[in-house]
């Protein structure tokens, strides 16, 4: 009687323990769906964080001056600061919203990715500090050929 | 299912990876200007990564990411060795699922 006291405790403390990892990983396409429809970069910044205060430092972006092909253009960003999530918007699209990051205690948080831009614009990244800072920076570059088709 | 091909080593305590997932990455505009329908946009919109069961990339992602959308990115290795397997999913507008995974070098 005992030992099955004990396993059946054993057993509850890993299912709590096991629960907060799982929620951990959050898609914000479920629970911010409207950072994905708004149109403007300040929209899309005000759905996921309910602020547009943005602080222009913390956050290293690379991109190119000039792409010559706006269907993948190489975007580089980091931040050595400690961050909860970490967003790229930019302005040239129908919509906002490229990607977010859900930072975990393993993240280096140093990125490279491709994205499609239909015209010349603005890329912004932003990364929400532990401390509730928006770190943003902000890069325009002109794209010759358009990545989206129209 | 689709695929995803991913490279990863490890260097100095740091785990580089990259990965490239082969999708088409409509946007609804594609889609409309394609076939006449918004509805036919589809886009991978969440990629993951874990090793031994540990979550090291968590991604939503929407359809602006390139097509066959390549990127890096890095996680702490201190926990992990070479030869621990990465794996990584992606998910679509669809409900489609995508996988990839390698031993980390």
């Amino acid at each position: 009687m005992q030992r099955r006291k004990f396993l059946g405790l054993t057993l509850g403390a890993l299912a709590l323990s096991a629960i907060p990892a799982q929620l951990a990983a959050e898609d914000f396409r479920k629970s911010k769906p409207k950072v994905w429809s708004a149109h403007t970069v300040d929209d899309a910044i005000k759905a996921m964080y309910g602020s547009n205060n943005l602080v222009m430092e913390g956050v290293k972006l690379k991109a190119p001056d000039v792409a010559s092909n706006g269907g993948a253009i190489p975007v580089s960003f980091s931040t050595t600061k400690d961050v909860k999530t970490i967003a790229v918007f930019q302005d040239a699209n129908p919509e906002a919203a490229v990607l977010v990051v859900d930072v975990n205690p393993y993240s280096v948080n140093n990125y490279s990715v491709k994205i499609k831009m239909a015209k010349s614009g603005t890329i912004t990244i932003v990364a929400e500090g532990k401390d509730g800072k928006l770190y943003t920076a902000k890069k325009t570059l002109d794209v010759a050929l358009g990545g989206c088709e129209g | 299912m689709g695929t995803m091909r991913v490279k990863a080593k490890l260097k100095n305590g740091v785990v580089n990876v990259k990965a490239m997932a082969k999708h088409a990455m409509m946007t609804y505009n594609m889609a409309e200007k394609k076939t006449g329908s918004r509805d036919n946009a589809n886009f991978i919109t969440h990629i993951s990564a874990s090793v031994n069961g540990k979550t090291v990339l968590d991604m939503s992602t929407s359809q602006f990411l390139s097509k066959n959308p390549i990127f890096k990115f890095q996680f702490k290795g201190d926990e992990f060795k070479k030869g621990d397997k990465l794996e990584m999913k992606w998910v679509d507008l669809k409900g489609k699922t995508g996988k990839g995974k390698t031993k980390i070098k």
